[in-house]
């Protein structure tokens, strides 16, 4: 059970990127956009949240400009959807390779490097040790030891609930989403909701995607490796619920570090290695899909 | 004497279409009364009282309130006002507690911004004990009944405080025990000294309910009475309105009339509700005649139109085409077995508004426009533009069939449905929103149908229409038939003595055919 600790312990970092666009992807999903951009923005936050750091010296000030420039594209995004009346699908998929192709083109432009770039001189991010994580009894060593960010996160996902269950602006929010009628009979407009989703969307994948790149201390081109899609799938997954959400994102967490370990453990070739989330993420989907079926079936 | 509302001068008119939805309509609400607004389908009752609720601005005139001049540019100046309105289509989150949804825009909250969900619910139960309300406050809204559901609709407004209340068609999914409860709640709210009105078009609810009765017709304001003083009969000629002399020529056709649609014991119910929506219809409709189908709106010729359409199947009983079986066959195989339908509903269901007239024209014959699968154009602009000079429509094969006028539009319909008809045409609200000229010409079109030997179903609402121009007349109450004129009685029947069948006043004791 040994090998067992490093691969549960480094799933909780892989799945917090994806935790953090499922948030965000949350607030759009509940007030009735289907935020296919998750992907853009998450790349966009990679990218950004990196190269500021790097250009301020500082990791709390990069990270907040690049979760402001995140927050200006889903802002763009939101305006053409709600303001213009576009399709959502095709603003998000607008979005999608508009952050594919601008982060590429910058990182030419900045650095004269169209692949890998890597930072030296950025600090890495610092890891706090709470004590009373390592008491927990066996999972403790798993819960330890991760970055600030990471603990940030996961306070996130308790202010994300408070704020969609326990405040008016959750329950308009989640109006919009259900009965947008009801709302606008009473004088509120729901694209006002849709448009503070969207921009909540850029504010979780911002922070996601910088932890992607300063976990690693380098930028990849498309980094993010279909994480915003698959950020979609935790939401539905997790029944659309916050709690339903870190389920979800810790059992991918678990099957990307998986193919991770497993890359060099294994002697299997590498490509069907790192296929295990996607194919994971499939299967998922496909017994999610016949579950809710039969549920309805039942019901009827 | 007081006035809680006054609208002076509003006209309404929809650029869309240039309809004169309200036409200098003059309405006056007394302080602690009940105004039932009445009126036909179309004439203009629900547009007014969005006006007052802010949901539609008017192109003139000036409204009221409490004696002060107002605009209301949205729900929210009509609530600050003392406005309040429940819709004919609950505006209720399912998901949501009655009280999340009462309070929902003016929830009370804890430290600054924590919803105070106890709170709403101690608020909302008050409202709830106050008004003899029967609902839970943390209930679902989604496990209520339908009358609870309105009296959720109703709390939602109380709770804003509003004075003056506006409900359409409240009762147009209740029961009658529903109804009853509901009536003596609204009771309850005039005498505590709020101001109500009910859009409505029944007749008996009219005079149960309200103290005075404001009367529409085609976006004008008729006049506003003393329920007391007038009879059931008289609302409803006011209602209906004089006789407009429409007419078409009835020629002896010289056929043998043979049944060619047969409708036997036809039923169609629904799930969760006990009353029928088709209640054992039987009739046939013969070659060689107009049948005309009567009713007020929601009982039950919406439900035939889509029954014969194919698109609601029946429950029992059983539809013959030319003595063939055809009962639940699907629209497709009705099509291909002759049917030829003008529906009610000409833009979402007769036409594809973003198509183009010559596709519209063809959508039914694709086949025989194609060479190698491929569509023919020029085939297919010929076609259309032989078409549209045989029907007079003004348009051209390319343009988006959306952009034409109302009336040149049904004609586009009619053009292909009656380039597919064989022995039998369904037409719904052929003249819905169509100026004299046009619905003179569906009239005529009928009347050549019929001379070459078509059964014409007709279902309208226009009694005008029906009496002009069917030879038989059916009156639909409830689902079920309650008369069938033929013949002479068809010829002399009047207006009046259809409502009151229509109304249910009066069913005729054996029904013939």
């Amino acid at each position: 059970m040994q090998f067992l600790l490093p691969i549960l312990h480094s799933s909780v970092t892989i799945m917090t990127p994806l935790l953090l666009a499922a948030m965000g992807g949350l607030f759009t999903e509940l007030s009735g956009m289907l935020n296919i951009a998750l992907e853009g923005l998450l790349l966009m936050g990679a990218f950004c949240g990196i190269i500021f750091t790097y250009f301020t010296g500082s990791m709390v000030l990069g990270v907040l400009l690049g979760i402001l420039c995140t927050m200006l594209l889903s802002a763009i995004l939101a305006a053409v959807t709600l303001n213009l009346r576009s399709n959502v699908f095709i603003t998000g998929l607008a979005t999608n390779l508009f952050a594919s192709g601008l982060t590429v083109v910058l990182s030419f432009k900045l650095f004269g490097n169209k692949g890998v770039v890597v930072f030296d001189s950025i600090p890495s991010l610092p890891v706090l040790r709470i004590p009373a994580l390592a008491q927990i009894p066996v999972f403790g060593d798993i819960f330890i030891g991760h970055s600030a960010f990471i603990y940030l996160s996961w306070l996130l996902l308790a202010v994300c609930y408070v704020v969609l269950y326990k405040t008016p602006f959750g329950f308009r929010l989640r109006a919009a989403g259900l009965h947008q009628k009801a709302l606008s009979s009473l004088g509120m407009d729901p694209n006002r909701y849709r448009f503070i989703a969207f921009l909540i969307s850029g504010f979780t994948c911002g922070l996601g995607g910088a932890l992607l790149t300063l976990n690693l201390g380098a930028f990849v081109p498309n980094i993010t490796a279909g994480k915003g899609w698959i950020a979609l799938v935790v939401i539905f997954l997790g029944n659309k619920k916050p709690l339903g959400l870190l389920i979800a994102a810790v059992v991918f967490g678990f099957a990307d570090a998986f193919s991770n370990y497993a890359q060099g453990a294994l002697n299997v070739p590498a490509d069907f290695i790192l296929a295990i989330p996607y194919v994971f993420t499939l299967l998922a989907m496909l017994g999610f899909s016949i579950y809710s079926k039969s549920k309805d079936s039942f019901e009827s | 004497m007081e006035y809680a509302v006054e609208m002076h001068g509003i006209t309404r008119i929809y650029p869309e279409n240039n309809l004169r939805a309200n036409d200098a309509v003059d309405l006056t609400l007394r302080k602690g009364e009940i105004l039932c607004l009445a009126g036909e389908n179309g004439a203009g009752k629900t547009t007014l009282m969005k006006i007052l609720y802010g949901l539609e601005r008017p192109d003139e005139g000036d409204i009221r309130v409490m004696g002060k001049p107002v605009v209301i540019g949205s729900p929210l100046d009509a609530n600050r006002l003392g406005i309040g309105m429940v819709h004919q289509h609950f505006m209720l989150v399912d998901d949501f507690t009655v009280a999340q949804n009462v309070v929902m825009g003016v929830e009370p909250t804890l430290y600054g911004g924590l919803y105070n969900i106890n709170e709403a619910e101690k608020k909302v139960a008050k409202v709830v004990s106050d008004h003899h309300f029967s609902v839970d406050v943390k209930k679902k809204v989604k496990s209520l009944t339908v009358g609870q559901k309105q009296q959720a609709e109703i709390m939602k407004m109380l709770y804003r405080d509003v004075d003056i209340l506006i409900l359409d068609e409240p009762t147009a999914v209740l029961t009658e025990q529903e109804t009853e409860a509901l009536f003596v709640t609204l009771r309850e709210l005039a005498r505590l000294g709020k101001s109500l009105i009910l859009i409505t078009h029944k007749l008996n609810e009219i005079k149960a309910i309200s103290h005075r009765v404001a009367i529409m017709r085609q976006g004008k304001l008729i006049g506003t009475y003393n329920t007391a003083e007038v009879d059931e009969l008289e609302i409803s000629r006011l209602m209906m309105g004089q006789s407009v002399t429409l007419h078409v020529d009835r020629v002896d056709t010289g056929l043998d009339a043979k049944p060619v649609i047969r409708f036997e014991n036809v039923s169609v119910l629904r799930r969760g509700q006990q009353r029928p929506l088709l209640d054992k219809v039987t009739f046939s409709a013969n070659s060689g005649e107009i049948l005309g189908f009567a009713g007020v709106g929601g009982n039950g010729l919406g439900v035939l139109e889509a029954v014969l359409g194919g698109f609601v199947p029946v429950t029992s009983g059983k539809i013959y085409h030319n003595e063939v079986e055809t009962t639940n066959c699907g629209t497709a195989n009705l099509r291909n077995d002759g049917l030829a339908y003008v529906p009610a509903d000409r833009i979402e269901v007769g036409s594809a508004v973003a198509a183009s007239v010559a596709e519209n024209l063809i959508v039914d014959a694709r086949s025989s426009f194609t060479r190698h699968g491929v569509m023919n154009r020029k085939k297919i602009e010929a076609h259309a533009q032989k078409l549209l000079e045989k029907y007079s429509v003004k348009g051209t094969p390319g343009m988006s069939i959306g952009t034409l006028s109302g009336g040149n539009i049904q004609k586009v319909i009619l053009a292909r449905e009656i380039e597919q008809y064989k022995d039998y045409i369904v037409l719904s609200e052929p003249t819905w929103g169509l100026d004299i000229a046009s619905s003179q010409y569906v009239y005529e079109r009928m009347a050549e149908l019929r001379g070459a030997g078509a059964a014409v179903i007709l279902i309208s609402s226009n009694l005008d229409e029906i009496l002009a121009v069917a030879d038989r007349i059916i009156i639909f109450y409830r689902g079920a038939i309650v008369a069938m004129l033929a013949g002479n009685e068809a010829l002399g029947a009047s207006k009046e003595e259809l409502g009151a069948y229509m109304l249910g006043l009066k069913r005729q004791e054996a029904i013939h055919d």
